[in-house]
């Protein structure tokens, strides 16, 4: 298979994960901040453990969604986030690349721009973010009785979850091709309505959320619609679209990014 | 056939029309205006395979948007740009392979990685074979003694060191035409020198290459032609040889004389040549045109007249010449 402008795309699967090997080799090397930051991300996991405990003591469900539904909701959306940052830190510097001329290289190298920045950098507060981002949806998909028979499809929805947000992420951020600043602000942004929203059943929105969530920025195929699928809130047909949402989030990052480069002007001229 | 070719290349930026301060900012928020600024104005440009070209232009000049353009960073808004027959821009990754880039004031090293992690990166992502890479590295370390630095992360790398490696990432897949944008930029002399002789023999061996300096001396020693740049447009291209002989028309002669100088009464027993008092009182230099007189009659008559106590010829040097053309005192 050979992408568009003849980069195989096994070649570029390579440079993806030498990079990211190279990276690993790298913080290994420094394990105290490897530590601080680990915990940074386990502590607002175990926040978030918290909070829902409370909730849960006084009020017996959200929307129709109780204690163990609502875990599973906050483990997969942070083991989402906990993956881009794994996997794909680097897309939260494009705006910093892009004011300091910092993409001039990886133009110049035969491999795919999106990839160079998608691999440049980890984000070692993943780890903790993952690994009780993990423990939240195991502890919740124990409680809520789903069997062992389901856990084929809760693989595939982590697998999803960690692409999809990895590629609106990049959507967002490449914004900053066009709009000049170091921040993605817009990235940011999407990672707070999440934090605020996406941990709850989608059902307490207004139908206008709802469907923005759903079809125009699909965050719901992040966590929402695969939990409900599992838990019995929506029917099995609707864990099709968790595929159709992965291939347009790509779609979406690979075209806005490519659109970025076209307009990219360097720095210094 | 050129193995570059570079056809009214043209580049405008849009840059924002506003005031300075707070004011300025907020008015510019409500009524967006902005200025086209052309860096680079219809620059025709032709490199035969294995030349040398310095490309020089004072700060501002369209140097390094130049070759962001030839080397496929930025699209052109006006203009062709080939390389070895290809649109750098559209078909960027058959280009890559071809083309091999420094910039002076940036890195492409891996920071947080080992000098040698960022070689390796480069040779997956290159192609490069095992073989090959292992003789391109051995090179490199003979002449630019890389294995002082290898096992190092490239943030601690000191500039000398991280220009030294920057060159290998930017040779280490053996291309054929390589840009150097300010190799040498902050350099201390010793490792000027080093990388100057580097890039000798990498011109010997038959590597295009396209160098910007400000050091005219990286020029005179790595390039055989030059191509001056001033505003966004060509000022000069031609040999090096031939600015000096078409634009340097007078040499110069520092005469220290037994006693004082008396400048006046020189000018009216030699008027053909110029005088110029020099810094110490007994010192004075003589200017001369090299078409009217030959440095031998020149310094027959001062010797035989005016016995100085010691002399010293001034070597004509490329950077009056550039130097002015930068000032538009001097025309193609």
């Amino acid at each position: 298979m050979t992408l568009k402008r003849g980069v195989p795309a096994r070649h570029a699967l390579a440079v993806y994960w030498r990079t990211w090997f190279a990276q690993i080799r790298s913080i290994v090397e420094y394990p105290a901040d490897l530590w601080v930051m680990a915990s940074a991300g386990a502590v607002w996991n175990i926040l978030q453990f918290a909070f829902l405990a409370v909730l849960f003591a006084n009020v017996p469900d959200v929307a129709g969604w109780g204690y163990h539904e609502m875990l599973m909701l906050s483990g997969l959306l942070s083991v989402a986030g906990g993956c881009n940052a794994l996997f794909w830190d680097g897309a939260w510097s494009t705006g910093s690349m892009v004011i300091k001329g910092d993409i001039d290289y990886r133009i110049t190298r035969p491999a795919p721009v999106i990839i160079q920045v998608g691999s440049s950098h980890i984000g070692m507060q993943s780890i903790g973010e993952v690994v009780f981002g993990a423990a939240m949806l195991v502890y919740g998909w124990i409680g809520a009785g789903i069997g062992l028979a389901a856990v084929p499809i809760g693989v595939l929805a982590v697998v999803c979850a960690g692409i999809i947000q990895s590629a609106l992420v990049t959507a967002l951020c490449a914004v900053n091709f066009w709009i000049k600043g170091q921040a993605s602000i817009f990235a940011f942004l999407l990672i707070e309505l999440q934090g605020n929203a996406m941990k709850m059943p989608l059902g307490i929105f207004p139908s206008g959320v709802r469907l923005v969530a759903m079809f125009l920025v699909p965050v719901a195929f992040v966590n929402f619609v695969p939990v409900s699928v599992v838990t019995g809130h929506m029917p099995a047909w609707w864990l099709a679209g968790v595929p159709a949402a992965v291939l347009g989030s790509v779609l979406l990052a690979v075209g806005v990014y490519r659109l970025g480069l076209r307009a990219y002007d360097s720095a210094g001229h | 056939m050129p193995i570059l070719e570079a056809r009214a290349l043209t580049k405008t930026f849009r840059r924002p029309d506003k005031a300075s301060g707070f004011k300025g900012a907020v008015k510019h928020l409500m009524q967006r205006k902005y200025k086209n600024y052309t860096a680079v104005d219809g620059i025709d440009l032709s490199i035969e395979p294995g030349e040398s070209v310095a490309y020089v232009g004072p700060n501002g000049a369209g140097k390094s948007t130049t070759v962001k353009l030839l080397t496929g960073i930025l699209r052109p808004s006006e203009g062709t740009v080939r390389v070895m027959g290809r649109d750098p821009h559209t078909e960027r990754i058959a280009n890559a392979h071809d083309i091999g880039v420094l910039f002076g004031q940036r890195t492409q090293l891996w920071w947080d990685l080992p000098v040698e992690e960022s070689l390796k990166l480069l040779k997956h992502m290159y192609g490069v074979s095992d073989a090959d890479y292992k003789a391109r590295i051995e090179k490199f370390d003979e002449l630019l003694d890389l294995g002082e630095f290898m096992p190092a992360l490239a943030r601690t790398l000191s500039l000398g060191q991280r220009m030294r490696a920057d060159l290998a990432c930017a040779l280490i897949h053996d291309p054929k035409m390589v840009y150097l944008d300010e190799p040498t930029i902050g350099l201390d002399i010793s490792v000027k020198d080093r990388l100057r002789a580097f890039l000798r023999e990498l011109v010997n061996d038959g590597t295009t290459l396209l160098l910007t300096s400000h050091d005219l001396a990286d020029i005179e020693e790595v390039c055989e032609r030059i191509v001056v740049i001033d505003k966004g447009a060509i000022a000069y291209d031609g040999s090096i040889e031939r600015l000096k002989a078409h634009y340097i028309t007078t040499k110069a002669v520092n005469l220290y004389l037994e006693g004082a100088a008396n400048v006046p009464e020189l000018a009216e027993k030699f008027p053909d040549y110029e005088w110029t008092a020099g810094e110490a009182p007994s010192e004075v230099t003589v200017t001369y045109e090299s078409s009217r007189f030959t440095t031998a009659e020149v310094l027959g008559s001062l010797t035989a007249q005016l016995a100085p106590r010691d002399l010293s010829l001034s070597e004509p040097s490329i950077e009056d010449v550039i130097r002015r053309l930068y000032a538009g005192e001097l025309t193609k």
